[in-house]
């Protein structure tokens, strides 16, 4: 298990290496930020004079040294376009994004698992029929999409819910939540609703077909043969062996979200990170981008790695080596 | 759908009237507003960067010397009244009795602090034509030009005050959180894509502002904007999708209130003997090929069709109200769309089979432009001349066509003069490249005409307005029988507005809540 850290985390080290060296590189494709800050008739010297402040006027190898060197010592760079330090621009806007992606993954499993677990348990049965054909819609239909309509639905049409927006909140062990307040409840609801539908169509169809695999299984005619409640032979025994694979896409799901929920945070003006992350992309704000990039690494990483435990968890034969 | 919403509607204001009306009892009525924003600013602090939504709150927050009306006139502000004492010094009576929101008296020192502080800043174009700035007494700034200025107040009303103690005491980081200035708002919460809430700062100078309370929230998606709008959670939104405009028109109780911005749309052609994108001589050195462009785009066609009718052709390179307009003249008029003319002219010019080259153009600055780019290859096409698009985000735009503008024959961007005055423009686009410091350096098509020079120059030496507008007249009048540049169209500033608030759009497109009421 130590030996299994430690390589973990020696493997986490190379990934964020990469990540800041490629994101680097590539930054130097796409345009000079100097001009995005700059007004347009900017002459030569008030050029230079904002180059030098940014710290531009360096060469790219040095320019990364220097990011490198300083992210060693704990700091992570100054936002071109902000001015800010780059770590708590990400940090300040980190719970919103997480708070609703909690939420959505919570709705998706609510949802996703018992519908699968039946319709996999009935494949021929017309409810189930009805319940994949939704999981379909699920799929296929893009988030933008489905986020205005809930939006003219739910908020101009029926005025349910506000069309945008956080809402109150309040605080927990120090961080800005909305989910201590029936407001912020009020506010979360169709964002996350929004970005659970895809995670939901997912785990829905892979629990499916887990349980339909592991229904042809012997132990499961055995189990109900020896007596057990067709209830506890689906969700004791076969669940938990059509799980490995629906953890495994939950945790990369949840990544995911977490990291890219931005065009939900657009739709509904949720003041999260991801958001953040295109904007700096337009205005070639490369040290947010950077330290954007690798703590996405590292939230993957270690994602994967709460994974991994899970699996020893649902299926004491596998270990971690 | 109507029904329902106008229901929920007067339920909403019968609720608020119950609030108000128990409130009332013991206190004044509170006034308050929020705005919907399409971004959140990036900056609190003037020197610190500039952007649509960040000017937008500085001017909530500070104060220039001079003020700049919704319709540019320029006025006192900060300053009471100022003087020539001869053709390069300016004195500067500032108003007594002002103070920072923190209590800080505001005196001539903060003025001299300022501008030192700006020069040293990202910003240092905003001192560009201040050579030194001298506290004759508290209340009493000498300015010194570089050279004879007649227009530095306009300039001025752009340069924002700092208290002196605060600023070095908070430093350049800090003071982007926490802004501290004269304006008529001080900050009260900024929770970052979140909200901003501004509070009236009843000491303030012009008289307290009616609107207590005052909340921008930053709402990216236009369709979301338009939806908080007609829920009511906002009472004014920002760029009104323009497919939104019929939609919010016809339901009660909100209006949609237009403005035409000071953004000129415009096309750079290339002056040079050689362009990057043309084989062999450049045509667009000579003018009949120009004429013959401009005579082949049709504005209102681009306007009906890619703008959906919210532009304003351009007649000129600057608006009606600035230094430098022409009364009477208009490039329509001039050159009117002819596409045999047009042929007619590229023949008498050698080109009579056209010839092909590179447009340069944005997809996200302006109003449609990568379908402006699309309809101009279209209509070039019609005379022959083969238009290859060449389209690309800001974020590459800016660097990609910059002087020397080694890869640009023909380039589409944006140009706008809040400060009312065509000269800087003219400076900064036509003025021949390299033959002076300040001059020239948006000269993108290297376009070198030793007569507009002349005017340039002579307007720069003048210190009083009427005659530079005049030499700036003549230059107006040059440049549109030379066209190096083909103006397109104005975009028009819309916004969405629910019955019960008073908005009159500013020029600047700077919306200003001080201006602003609410029943």
């Amino acid at each position: 298990m130590f030996g299994y850290l430690i390589k973990r985390l020696i493997q986490m080290l190379l990934v964020l290496w990469v990540v800041s060296l490629v994101v680097f590189l590539m930054m130097s494709f796409t345009g000079d930020p100097v001009f995005m800050i700059v007004p347009i008739d900017a002459t030569e010297d008030q050029i230079a004079q904002a180059r030098r402040i940014l710290g531009l006027d360096q060469s790219l190898p040095v320019q990364y040294w220097i990011f490198i060197t300083s992210l060693l010592q704990g700091d992570f760079g100054q936002s071109y376009v902000f001015r800010q330090p780059a770590l708590s621009l990400i940090v300040e806007r980190m719970p919103a994004t997480v708070e609703m992606v909690l939420v959505a993954m919570l709705i998706a499993v609510v949802v996703a698992i018992p519908l699968g677990v039946y319709a996999g348990a009935n494949p021929k049965g017309r409810l189930s029929r009805i319940i994949m054909a939704g999981s379909l819609m699920g799929v296929s239909l893009p988030g933008f999409w489905v986020g205005m309509v809930l939006i003219y639905f739910f908020a101009v049409y029926l005025g349910w819910f506000p069309s945008s927006g956080r809402g109150e909140t309040g605080e927990v062990l120090g961080v800005r939540t909305s989910l201590v307040t029936a407001n912020g409840w009020h506010h979360i609801i169709l964002p996350a609703v929004t970005l659970s539908l895809a995670t939901m169509a997912i785990l829905l169809r892979m629990t499916r077909a887990g349980m339909m695999e592991v229904a042809r299984q012997d132990y499961m005619k055995f189990a109900r043969a020896k007596g057990a409640t067709r209830q506890d032979v689906l969700y004791k025994h076969g669940l938990k062996n059509a799980l490995i694979p629906v953890v495994t896409i939950f945790g990369l799901q949840l990544g995911d979200l977490i990291a890219f929920a931005t065009i939900t945070e657009t739709i509904f003006s949720w003041p999260g990170m991801g958001k953040l992350l295109i904007d700096s992309i337009y205005r070639a704000d490369r040290p947010v981008i950077v330290v954007y990039l690798m703590l996405v690494a590292l939230i993957f990483v270690v994602i994967n790695f709460l994974v991994d435990l899970v699996y020893t968890l649902i299926d004491p034969r596998i270990t971690l080596k | 759908m109507k029904i329902l919403s106008q229901k929920a509607w007067r339920t909403c204001t019968l609720g608020a009237a119950i609030v108000v009306g128990a409130a009332g009892a013991s206190y004044a009525q509170t006034k308050s507003l929020t705005i919907g924003l399409t971004a959140d600013p990036s900056h609190l602090y003037p020197l610190a960067g500039e952007e649509l939504s960040s000017n937008i709150m500085y001017y909530h927050l500070y104060d220039p010397l001079v003020s700049r009306s919704a319709d540019l006139e320029f006025g006192p502000g900060l300053a009471e009244s100022w003087e020539q004492v001869d053709d390069t010094t300016w004195r500067f009576k500032l108003r007594e009795g002002v103070t920072f929101h923190n209590g800080n008296a505001f005196t001539a020192a903060d003025v001299v602090f300022t501008v030192e502080k700006a020069r040293a800043s990202i910003r240092p174009d905003l001192v560009a034509s201040i050579a030194s700035a001298t506290a004759i007494d508290d209340l009493t700034v000498e300015i010194k030009t570089p050279q004879p200025y007649a227009v530095l107040p306009n300039d001025l009303a752009e340069l924002l005050i700092l208290d002196e103690e605060y600023t070095t005491a908070t430093g350049d980081q800090d003071m982007d959180l926490k802004p501290m200035g004269t304006g008529p708002y001080k900050l009260q919460e900024w929770i970052k894509e979140e909200r901003l809430v501004l509070a009236a700062h009843a000491d303030y100078w012009g008289g307290a502002p009616k609107i207590e309370t005052v909340t921008f929230r930053p709402i990216t998606n236009p369709a979301t904007r338009t939806a908080a709008l007609l829920t009511g959670e906002v009472d004014v939104v920002q760029d009104l999708a323009v497919r939104d405009v019929e939609r919010v028109k016809n339901e009660a109780g909100f209006e949609v209130v237009t403005r035409p911005s000071l953004l000129n749309v415009v096309l750079g052609m290339d002056a040079r003997e050689t362009s990057p994108t043309i084989e062999g001589p450049n045509p667009m050195r000579d003018q009949r090929v120009r004429e013959a462009i401009i005579r082949a785009i049709d504005v209102d066609a681009l306007n009906k069709i890619v703008m959906n009718g919210l532009a304003t052709p351009s007649a000129q390179y600057v608006p009606e109200s600035h230094l430098g307009f022409v009364e009477g003249m208009d490039f329509r008029q001039m050159y009117p769309l002819d596409i045999e003319k047009s042929k007619a002219l590229l023949a008498e010019a050698g080109f009579p089979d056209g010839f092909t080259m590179t447009l340069d153009a944005t997809n996200n600055r302006y109003v449609n432009d990568a379908q402006i780019a699309q309809a101009l290859a279209s209509m070039l096409a019609q005379v022959n001349i083969t238009l290859n698009l060449n389209i690309m985000p800001k974020s590459n735009f800016w660097g990609y066509i910059r002087v020397p503008s080694d890869n640009s024959s023909f380039i589409m961007s944006g140009w706008d003069v809040p400060s009312g005055d065509a000269g800087s423009m003219y400076q900064a686009l036509f003025y021949s490249r390299d033959k002076k410091e300040g001059y020239g350096q948006v000269n993108r098509g290297g376009y070198s005409n030793p007569a507009l020079d002349d005017l340039v120059d002579r307007a720069d030496a003048t210190a009083d307005v009427a005659e530079r507008d005049a030499i700036l007249q003549e230059a107006t009048k040059l440049l549109m029988a030379e066209i190096p540049m083909i103006p397109l169209h104005y975009e028009q500033d819309i916004y969405g507005v629910r019955d019960g608030v008073t908005l009159s759009p500013r020029a600047d497109k700077f919306l200003q809540a001080y201006e602003m009421d609410v029943e």
